[in-house]
């Protein structure tokens, strides 16, 4: 009641009067609902960070906030790079990485480069707010989120320091012969006109199919079928550097890091991108050994571009029987959340409504690790007017129009001549390379945002463990039984279908301390006094798995009268909780 | 150790088997770790040159993975054939018969070895899971397929909490039978010694209860299921991942082991075909086309062209060893040679290199055994055992067969158990004594492949002027050998280098038509690929043809 009344003062004062009684954190202005106040790393999320600044703001989050980050690497890249990883958490509320842990990572495609920024949006959105938002304060209390910024920091490098297009590149650094002509890397993207982008190439010609948008010469369409073409599209800005007939064959490095894990994992032939094995890049052995020392993550995002979506596995049709309905359930929880709080953004299945991915990052989280898992594929067209667009995509101005209105005709190279060696007269011009893909600047921190509460809401939702009674009963004969009722407040289980049937994780364990226990047994139905016996350590028994929004009882024959009982409950997911009666 | 001695000694007073031969110092005259590294050294010190011995990793016990590279010459530079052995810890023979023909090779006064050593380089890997293998020289001895890494192989949450236990104090873990009403097995019709499943169908009903030898640690009704031994190497391979199945660890190549073997390989082009010394067989018998296996996204069967190939092989295999009835031994999920040729795309063989071979008339022998002796016995009448049995028995191996001896085993109190069966390691690795024949013979066959290996030609080069400086190039490359330049699959595999046919021009020199370099998928045996080019200039060119795995053909020309 009183703070509701100072409230509606402070809403009614005037300056002076907020100025006397603000509390500390406010700065001079109002803050906005939703955001921090004054945050103590000042960020500006309109832009996109290098590495060095990834780094510099991981430093300043962990000094700023030691209570709560702690500054981790998770290993090095192939050029040597660290990746970092912040360790955030209420570090007063238990032991971290025993507490249900929430995974994030972006960037594994290095020209996707946005979900670095969402990634440590969040990170940051969580500390600088921890004080104001009850609820951001609980989730700290509770989870502990392990959040890397970039899983591909060397390529991220490559694609911000150097000349690229929208998508290159989307490998890592690690040289490969690309056209098996035993060099490596030899005929990369060229630079012709030295301004940082790799644009496309046209030439002026009657034997081309190509014309230009007579309502904007930013664009290339077709001919209609029955009018002669002006252009040739030559693709993009290149040399043939090696001589061999062809340009742009050779690029840097060429393999997909999203095809490197090991659940279902496919060769080269069958799954394009895949190395030798999984695990052949230092970065995913880096990930992997992390997720094997972190056995308490119990959800996991990925961030990606593009398309607006929030995708689920599988990745192969292969694997659709190892999604259980239960399981699916769990996902469509947060999936048709999702839709809501990320407008235009779908919520989709990889194989079904994207194509077929074997071995990828969030296939090995969800099926090798029993992670309930998204990866979002940041970044819609929706997004430019708000809209879906109803035309086909070779149809579709809405980018070219978006950088007219929107970004100040800021986001194509317009066309320019060259000499080309090999093409001759031909003009270079085309979107830059942070254009499609990335968000404009101003609409980075809006979909940062909504991302990240998507995320949020998943992490929310890993389980949250309650010894909700001990009851005891006495059986004569100087025995007595003691049932306890574990109850997982959240939707997620401790374990998910798939991870109970092969048994990726080890069970939960309920003990009883405190008592003499000559038997233990699981209940399945109190009413009619179902139960399994165990034989095997009475005194702690082993539950597969404490269902989302469900609970399990256990039972305990003890020697002697009732007396003080503590029930734990151990559960690698779903943390550690403990209650005594 | 001292109840080794005192536990071995009767064990083999009992046996009946145990009366020629001396009792072998249970390892079968087998090198042990330090030994092996001994052998590999000395041996690779007296090769002046021609072999060299590197580590390409550690187990995760800590032990070298051993690379033994034969051949004069820059050994990179030309085509190669790679030998690995003991990936499965437990096949001993592998490893010996992996070093007796590196052994015989550099020892061999034969022309045509002399020949592949100058043309070929060997990459032999004699044993790539040393931390399983040394199990077979420890005290307490039992086939181990695992590393050293802690894995929790019934995944319960408890790592090794069911190890098996030496209960007659003989220094092996062999097999215990229970007399009890609920039993499947009975004793076999050909040998009692041997226990088969009982068959309903045959009017039988069982008798015994099989179990390896030890108790139920944990109280789960479950004996020895999770003992010492890591992940099994044969199978954590990519293809057909046996995922969350014992030994085959969290996920697949997660280990040091296979890790070291495949970056080696993946990054030698010049690897032409992998022989694999183990429990997996398709060299006495090809494997088969199957459309149906081909025809999906993932490939599951071997190629058409591959299987043709694969035949001519298996026949050289066959006649070169002279060996014969070599069990099927199907492959088994996630194995190093499937890998080898479906996911490396390389041709890739197989073989146990020994065998029990028949000794006696044959009896209807069901093949398929895949089962290496651990665990119960299989299903059906094993009449592998049988063929085992009467091998050692006509042969004397000592130490073969543990007779069936009553025991007191706690989890069946009152009942009678006794402890027995076929020594752990006997059955697919016999006395030392009986390998050096068969690497004799895998010589041979090894040194026979060589000369079928493909052998690139350019012939017919004929250059015409056409007048002005402009002449025309014609000539036609060939596969002179008997097997094609890469398997079938490789083309398909990004890591197996193409076929490339080039023209290396000088200053002034163009080629006004044809392509500078051709960029193609194998060459059959005998196939022959014409290529032209108008080039203008003058002076001399030079045509290339070749791989990494054939060796390049270099003709230079002059232009008219």
């Amino acid at each position: 009641m009183k703070k509701i009344f100072l409230l509606a003062i402070s809403l009614l004062s005037i300056p002076a009067f907020a100025q006397q009684n603000k509390p500390a954190t406010l700065p001079d202005g109002t803050r906005a609902v939703g955001s921090p106040a004054n945050p103590k790393v000042p960020m500006r999320w309109n832009h996109y960070n290098d590495y060095g600044m990834i780094t510099k703001f991981c430093q300043d989050l962990a000094k700023a906030y030691p209570e709560y980050v702690k500054l981790e690497s998770m290993g090095k890249s192939f050029q040597g790079r660290d990746m970092w990883v912040l360790v955030i958490t209420d570090a007063k509320t238990g032991k971290a990485d025993r507490k249900p842990g929430f995974y994030i990572d972006g960037n594994i495609h290095s020209n996707e480069l946005q979900g670095s920024e969402i990634a440590m949006y969040t990170a940051w959105y969580l500390v600088e707010t921890a004080a104001d938002q009850p609820h951001i304060k609980e989730l700290l209390q509770d989870k502990v989120f392990y959040i890397a910024p970039t899983i591909n920091p060397d390529a991220r490098e490559d694609f911000i320091r150097n000349p690229n297009n929208p998508n290159s590149p989307r490998s890592g650094m690690m040289p490969m012969d690309d056209d098996g002509d035993g060099q490596i890397d030899e005929d990369k993207y060229d630079d012709l006109d030295g301004d940082g982008n790799i644009v496309m190439m046209r030439r002026k010609s009657p034997l081309g199919r190509m014309k230009q948008d007579p309502s904007d010469p930013t664009r290339m369409i077709p001919a209609k079928p029955d009018e002669p073409g002006e252009y040739e599209m030559l693709g993009y800005e290149g040399l043939d550097n090696d001589g061999d007939g062809l340009v742009n064959e050779d690029l840097v490095g060429s393999y997909d890091p999203n095809r490197d894990w090991g659940w279902g994992w496919q060769p080269d032939y069958i799954q394009r991108g895949a190395l030798f094995y999984p695990g052949t890049l230092p970065e995913t052995q880096a990930v992997k050994k992390f997720f094997f020392a972190h056995p308490n993550i119990a959800g996991a995002q990925s961030y990606h571009n593009y398309g607006g979506m929030m995708l689920r596995g599988p990745g192969s049709e292969e694997d659709v029987p190892y999604y259980s309905p239960a399981d699916i359930a769990v996902y469509d929880v947060m999936g048709k959340a999702g839709e809501k709080m990320l407008p235009g953004y779908r919520y989709f299945v990889i194989y079904k409504d994207l194509y077929t991915v074997y071995g990828g990052e969030i296939d090995w989280f969800a099926l090798g690790r029993g992670i309930f898992t998204f990866s979002n594929e940041l970044m819609t067209s929706y997004k430019l007017f708000n809209r879906k667009s109803d035309d086909d995509r070779f149809q579709n101005d809405e980018f070219n129009q978006f950088s007219k209105y929107l970004l100040m005709d800021d986001a194509y190279v317009p066309w320019k001549p060259f000499k080309h060696p090999q093409y001759g007269d031909i003009e270079i011009g085309g979107p830059k390379k942070n254009y499609i893909r990335n968000h404009p600047g101003f609409m980075l921190e809006e979909d940062a945002h909504r991302n990240m509460a998507f995320t949020l809401f998943h992490a929310f939702q890993t389980p949250k463990l309650d010894v909700q009674s001990i009851t005891s009963k006495p059986l004569g004969n100087g025995l007595t039984e003691v049932t306890a009722t574990v109850v997982n407040q959240r939707v997620i289980p401790t374990h998910s279908t798939h991870d109970v049937k092969f048994k990726i994780e080890r069970p939960d364990y309920i003990t009883l301390k405190g008592a003499n226990v000559l038997a233990g047994m699981i209940v399945d139905n109190e009413d009619m006094g179902i139960t399994r016996e165990q034989r095997r350590t009475p005194g702690t028994l082993e539950v597969p798995t404490i269902p989302g929004m469900g609970f399990v009882k256990v039972r305990w024959v003890v020697k002697g009268n009732a007396g003080k009982y503590t029930v734990e409950v151990d559960s690698r997911k779903g943390g550690v909780v403990e209650k005594t009666l | 150790m001292k109840h080794f001695i005192t536990g071995l000694a009767p064990a083999l007073l009992a046996s009946a088997l145990a009366m020629a031969q001396p009792a072998p110092n249970s390892s079968g005259g087998y090198a042990d770790y330090n030994q092996l590294t001994n052998r590999l050294r000395s041996l690779s010190s007296r090769a002046n040159g021609t072999a060299n011995l590197q580590s390409v990793g550690k187990s995760v016990g800590g032990k070298d993975i051993w690379l033994l590279t034969l051949g004069r010459g820059a050994a990179a530079q030309k085509p190669a054939l790679a030998i690995v052995a003991g990936v499965d810890g437990s096949h001993l023979a592998g490893t010996e018969l992996a070093v007796q023909l590196a052994e015989k090779l550099l020892t061999s006064q034969s022309d045509s070895v002399k020949h592949l050593l100058d043309t070929k380089t060997l990459y032999i890997f004699p044993l790539v899971n040393p931390d399983a293998q040394s199990q077979a020289f420890a005290s307490l001895k039992f086939e181990r397929s695992g590393n050293d890494q802690e894995t929790d192989d019934d995944r319960d949450g408890r790592v090794n909490e069911d190890p098996a236990e030496d209960l007659n104090r003989d220094g092996i873990i062999s097999q215990i039978r229970i007399e009890d009403p609920t039993g499947q097995y009975i004793q076999g019709k050909d040998d009692p010694r041997v226990l088969v499943k009982a068959d309903p169908a045959k009017g039988e009903t069982g008798r015994y209860i099989l179990i390896t030898e030890g108790i139920d640690n944990d109280k789960d009704g479950k004996f020895n299921e999770d003992g010492p031994g890591g992940v099994a190497i044969d199978k954590n391979f990519t293809f057909d991942y046996p995922f969350f199945t014992p030994g085959a660890g969290e996920m697949p190549v997660s280990e040091p082991e296979n890790r070291a073997l495949l970056d080696f390989l993946y990054k030698a082009p010049n690897v032409y075909a992998v022989f694999t010394f183990g429990p997996y067989n398709n060299l006495s018998e090809a494997p088969k086309f199957d459309r149906s296996k081909t025809a999906r996204r993932i490939i599951t069967g071997i190629l058409e062209k591959d299987a043709t190939v694969g035949d001519q092989v298996s026949k050289l295999y066959n006649g070169q060893t002279s060996l014969k009835d070599a069990p099927a031994m199907p492959a088994t999920r996630g194995n190093f040679a499937q890998t080898a040729y479906y996911h490396y795309g390389r041709l890739s063989f197989s073989t146990p290199g020994w065998w029990a071979p028949k000794t006696a008339a044959p009896a209807d022998t069901a093949r398929g055994r895949a089962q290496a002796g651990r665990g119960p016995a299989p299903a059906t009448g094993d009449n592998d055992d049988v063929r085992f049995l009467k091998w050692a028995d006509a042969n004397k191996v000592a130490g073969a067969f543990t007779n069936w001896t009553t025991v007191e085993h706690p989890d069946f109190p009152g009942r009678k158990a006794e402890v027995g069966g076929i020594a752990p390691f006997a059955k697919n690795n016999p006395p030392v004594q009986f390998l050096n024949d068969n690497a004799g013979r895998h010589l041979k066959f090894l040194t026979a492949f060589s000369t079928q290996m493909p052998a690139i030609d350019i012939v017919n080069v004929k250059t015409e002027a056409l007048g002005n400086g402009l002449t025309r190039v014609s000539a036609q490359v060939v596969n002179r050998g008997l097997l094609p330049t890469g398997s079938e699959m490789g083309d398909r595999v990004r890591y197996v280098p193409k076929m490339k046919v080039e023209l290396k021009l000088a200053n002034g020199q163009t080629i006004l038509s044809g392509r500078r370099m051709i960029l193609r998928g194998a060459m059959a045996a005998g196939e022959t690929m014409d290529v032209n080019f108008l080039v203008n200039g003058a002076g001399k060119v030079t045509l290339e043809a070749g791989n990494a795995m054939t060796g390049i053909k270099s003709t230079e020309l002059t232009l008219k």
